[in-house]
């Protein structure tokens, strides 16, 4: 089996500085959330380890989780794609098509044995023995699972491959499942997200890349460092939570003043996820920061838990304390029943104010 | 004749097969075009709340993510009867020509141009002749197009291509290193010695090479306006009614500002920048050298007939299945047009209004050689708003069903319904749109033409300076389609300029209105009703048809850009723009048919496909190593 390049070996044969190569592995501790102290480690994986391999295989999916890992902000996708793994096999970027791509595969597959990442995007089509999703004229069923064979570990990207998404909806026309029960048995990273966000994507990959090993795993199969929040835990607007202060419709003074979307059916409270805390576009903003209540999209069966803009006890969460957390349904019961009427009373306030100040009741 | 199966075709979405017949002049004589996966989304929107349906429907595509979003929430609030805000209606629009110019510009370098340009030409490229290259191409094919009103923001253009051999040198370095290490990652497995490579200069390869990075740099700061408005980016957020962005200029806590507006301005110039630098001149330079190669195949039914449904409602707008979508629009390319290949005094303009939507012999979809079926008594073709999802998977000429080798073009063979205008097949996309505003323009049909539509005209003509061609020569061919894109690009840049400047000029009038939610709950809303969201998204017309009855969705069908391109033939309209593409274009290796793959690339199809070949009796040649690095 040919010899592999180390990270250090390929920012050498790339003509970069060992400086460029330890800014760089400054930017991984960070960026996998590891502290300071974990710097000469990273730097020891990158000068040793092997550059991996990885394989990027499409199930029932729409290409959104593709489009979002190149969307990285840090690291860029250009540096991860051409500098920190090696992408032999992948629909959206790989230059070559039909069977010369097929038999590249193959070859791939054969000859990092053992050892390469095998990322997937998308779920499994099970129904009629998976017809409803082919490539090179095979199921996609039968590529997953000699791929899942060889590989060292294998990433399940977005909610499709985590938990079926949206195709696995009622009624699920074709069978559509996660890959955990196609892979033999081998570990699954989890990285659920509707797509998820880019640099969570990124993260996961390059920790793999790095350490050899995944990163350490929830019950779920999440990694703990991307998805150990609730994002109504983590979210901005989570003081009008607990003050009471809601958006009533789309729209109303409250939503404009950046109040808590809860009674628009926000799902942050059931939902574990970075949005709160990394947030989109390193900081700039996620779903409610925008003014759209969460649907919830890293959770299993979200697609079946609308109408979205329906409020949460009608799914009966409250005393799924697995699901959604300690403490949560205490809290959110006594929390509503307790601020609907602070809410009236905060707004009442609010108005009081806006129409002394104004003395026509604020913008309209 | 070999047959020749191409699965899967990769730098697209989704899941796509061709297979085609090749005589020994290298002429295709038949070819097949088939959507090998199916997720059955209709089905899993019925009885879902209308109100929900762009959440679901959007994830048809993470590609062109907001897309179908947009048409969902026209389509809905087209049967409820529900107008929206003015600043709504910028937002959307900001939100689609964001799409657009960030679409078209990872299409051309990321998903295109690996069928024009190598990096293994790269490697061999001098580059301080590469460095004078960039030069000259920026003194020559900069289009100084711009929106008139603009307001303009930004003090110099932040970002511009460098054009030193330094620059250059430090990028074929890397190109080379890579080359070196054997493991080619993306570029791997490629027909790299195929002669089509050739036909640029090696600096051209290597100029295109590095905005190749560059551009998989920038491409998610083009994007931002979306993360403003919709939270994140794919799969941003919307609201039947409006936008869930409140503003406010008084909140700091406020979704929008001034803070957050000065982010998607931001975002827009740098978009029009890249555009207007690296897009457009690239372009003109490979298009060019191409078409004096006489490299002017691959049209096939743009030739014939195209189809685009008008974009850009200029204010609010109430209503679309009762015309008035039509009687707004910056962009007024609701038409079909026939024959512009004759000469555009000989093509033949049909208009399509509020009536042809909702007529029953206009718009129809039919299932001869999809793996559907409609009921026994049904007609031939329904309606969308009639549309029935029933599969029927037949399976493979040859092969098994979980084992093809080749597909049955007598039979059914993909999972693309056939859409069909006026009971014929039509050719979409920014090429389509092209050749309908230069029609009308030419024939007088547009009466106190717009400034985008002005633009329009002028780009075709710029280009048509350029290459020394008749646009009806030009323009419906494999060139012609990757240029329109490219053209479609610079007039969404300045279309997002424009809605940006007339949004903050709303707002300056103090009025803050986002949604509309007279109409939010079902109390409000008719028992039955039926209503169609139109969008000339970024791969062409793109349609959503719903029925809503008893406050839930009771139909939901879509005719995608895809579906019109894509779709297999039909017995008596004949073959889809796919097939008629693939048929017109010359393919000299029949066991590297780059051509093939690049006329596919060339509608920047929306599905997942791939590649095999086969002779005349469908058995699979067996292929050489075409890897040149391979060990």
């Amino acid at each position: 089996m040919k010899q592999r390049e180390s990270l250090w070996e390929a920012y050498l044969k790339r003509g970069f500085s060992r400086r460029n190569f330890l800014k760089g592995c400054v930017a991984l501790t960070s960026l996998m959330g590891l502290g300071t102290d974990m710097l000469t480690k990273v730097v020891e994986a990158a000068e040793t380890k092997p550059l991996p391999v990885v394989i990027w295989i499409h199930g029932h999916e729409c290409t959104g989780c593709d489009e979002s890992f190149i969307r990285s902000g840090a690291p860029l996708a250009s540096d991860v794609v051409l500098t920190n793994i090696a992408l032999e096999y992948d629909h959206l970027l790989s230059a070559a098509c039909g069977a010369p791509f097929e038999a590249h595969l193959d070859e791939t597959i054969q000859k990092y044995n053992g050892q390469y990442i095998l990322a997937v995007e998308g779920a499994v089509s099970t129904k009629d023995n998976g017809i409803y999703c082919m490539s090179g004229g095979h199921t996609f069923t039968h590529l997953l699972q000699k791929a899942a064979a060889g590989a060292a570990a294998i990433i399940a990207y977005g909610t499709c491959a985590a938990y079926g998404g949206i195709q696995a909806a009622k009624p699920n026309p074709t069978g559509s499942a996660g890959i955990k029960m196609f892979v033999g048995g081998k570990p699954v990273v989890n990285v659920p997200g509707c797509p998820p966000i880019p640099e969570v994507m990124t993260g996961v990959v390059m920790h793999v890349a790095l350490f050899g090993n995944v990163p350490p795993l929830d019950g779920q199969g999440r990694p703990k460092q991307f998805y150990g929040n609730r994002i109504h835990d983590t979210c901005y607007r989570r003081p009008f939570f607990d003050a009471g202060m809601f958006a009533e419709t789309f729209d109303d003074e409250g939503a404009k003043a950046g109040w808590c979307l809860y009674k628009l059916g926000c799902r942050g409270p059931e939902t574990y996820n970075s949005c709160g805390n990394l947030r989109w576009w390193q900081g700039m903003s996620y779903p409610i920061q925008s003014g759209a209540p969460c649907i919830g999209c890293s959770n299993a069966n979200f697609w079946d838990e609308a109408p979205f803009t329906d409020r949460l006890p009608k799914y009966d969460k409250i005393g799924d304390a697995d699901k959604i957390g300690v403490g949560l349904a205490a809290a959110t019961a006594v929390g509503v029943a307790g601020h609907a009427v602070a809410s009236i009373i905060q707004r009442n306030q609010r108005d009081n104010l806006l129409e002394n100040e104004n003395g026509h009741g604020g913008e309209h | 004749m070999p047959r020749v199966v191409v699965d899967p075709i990769t730098r697209i979405e989704g899941h796509l097969r061709v297979e085609v017949t090749v005589d020994d002049g290298g002429t295709v004589t038949d070819a097949l075009s088939s959507g090998t996966a199916w997720r059955g989304l209709e089905l899993i929107m019925k009885d879902r709340d209308p109100r929900d349906a762009w959440a679901y429907i959007q994830r048809i595509c993470g590609v062109c993510t907001t897309a179908h979003a947009l048409a969902s929430v026209r389509a809905v609030e087209d049967a409820l009867g529900i107008s929206i805000p003015k600043n709504a209606n910028y937002i959307r629009n900001i939100m689609a020509a964001t799409l657009t110019v960030q679409d078209h510009i990872i299409h051309f370098y990321h998903l295109h141009a690996l069928d024009w340009v190598s990096p293994l030409k790269a490697a061999e490229a001098d580059p301080v002749a590469t460095a004078n290259l960039q030069t000259s191409l920026l003194n020559a094919y900069r289009l100084p197009l711009k929106v008139p009103t603009e307001i303009e923001t930004q003090a110099y253009h932040h970002d511009f291509p460098a054009a030193t051999p330094q620059y250059f040198q430090g990028i074929q370095e890397r190109v080379k290193a890579i080359v070196a290490s054997g493991q080619l990652g993306i570029f791997a497995a490629q027909w790299w010695d195929h002669p089509d490579y050739n036909i640029l200069p090696n600096e051209v390869h290597l100029l295109a090479v590095a905005h190749y990075l560059e551009m998989l740099d920038k491409q998610r700061e083009i994007i931002t306006p979306h993360v403003i408005f919709g939270g994140k980016n794919p799969h941003p957020h919307y609201v039947v009614g409006g936008m869930p962005c409140a503003i406010s200029l008084t909140d700091g806590n406020a979704p929008i500002n001034t803070a957050r507006l000065a982010i998607v301005d931001r975002a827009i110039n740098m978009g029009r920048s890249l555009v207007n630098n690296y897009y457009i001149p690239d372009l003109i330079a490979i298009g060019n050298l191409y078409v004096k190669a006489g490299k002017v195949d691959g049209g096939g039914l743009a030739k014939t007939r195209v189809l685009s449904f008008g974009s850009y409602p200029l204010d609010g707008y109430q209503g679309t299945s009762n015309g008035g979508y039509f009687n707004n629009l910056l962009i007024r390319s609701n038409a079909v047009v026939e024959d512009f290949a004759k000469g555009v005094g000989n093509a033949i303009v049909y208009d399509i209004n509020g009536e042809t939507l909702k007529r029953e012999d206009r718009f129809a979809e039919g299932v001869q050689h999809a793996w559907y079926e409609y009921p026994t008594n049904s007609p031939e073709d329904l309606h969308p708003w009639k549309g029935i999802t029933k599969d029927k998977f037949t399976g493979p000429k040859t092969g098994t069903p979980t084992m093809w080798e080749t597909l049955n073009e007598h039979g059914k063979y993909s999972w693309l319904k056939t859409p069909k205008w006026n009971g014929k097949l039509c050719e979409v996309g920014p090429l389509a749109k092209y050749i309908v505003i230069y029609t009308k323009a030419q024939r007088g049909l547009l009466p106190n033409i717009t400034w985008a539509e002005q633009m329009m005209v002028d780009q075709i003509n710029a280009v048509t300076g350029v290459l020394g061609v008749a646009p009806e020569v030009w323009m419906p061919t494999m060139v012609g389609r990757t240029a329109c894109r490219a053209l479609d690009c610079q007039l969404n840049g300045e279309i997002n300029r424009y809605f940006y400047d007339l949004l903050i000029a709303n707002l300056k009038t103090g009025d803050t209105q986002v949604t509309n939610d007279e109409k939010w709950y079902p109390e409000s809303w008719p028992k039955e009703c039926m209503g169609v969201g139109l969008y000339d998204a970024p791969r062409g017309a793109l349609s959503h048809w719903t029925v809503i009855k008893d406050g839930k969705i009771d139909n939901y069908q879509c005719i995608v850009p895809t579906t019109w391109n894509a779709c297999p033939r039909d017995n008596k309209a004949g073959y889809g723009a796919y097939e008629r593409a693939m048929m017109d274009t010359h393919v000299q290796i029949p066991d590297k048919p780059l051509e093939i793959a690049k006329v596919i690339r060339s509608f920047d199809p929306c599905m997942a496909c791939a590649t095999h070949m086969f002779n005349a009796k469908g058995e699979e040649i067996q292929l050489v190593s075409t890897d040149p690095y391979r060990r």
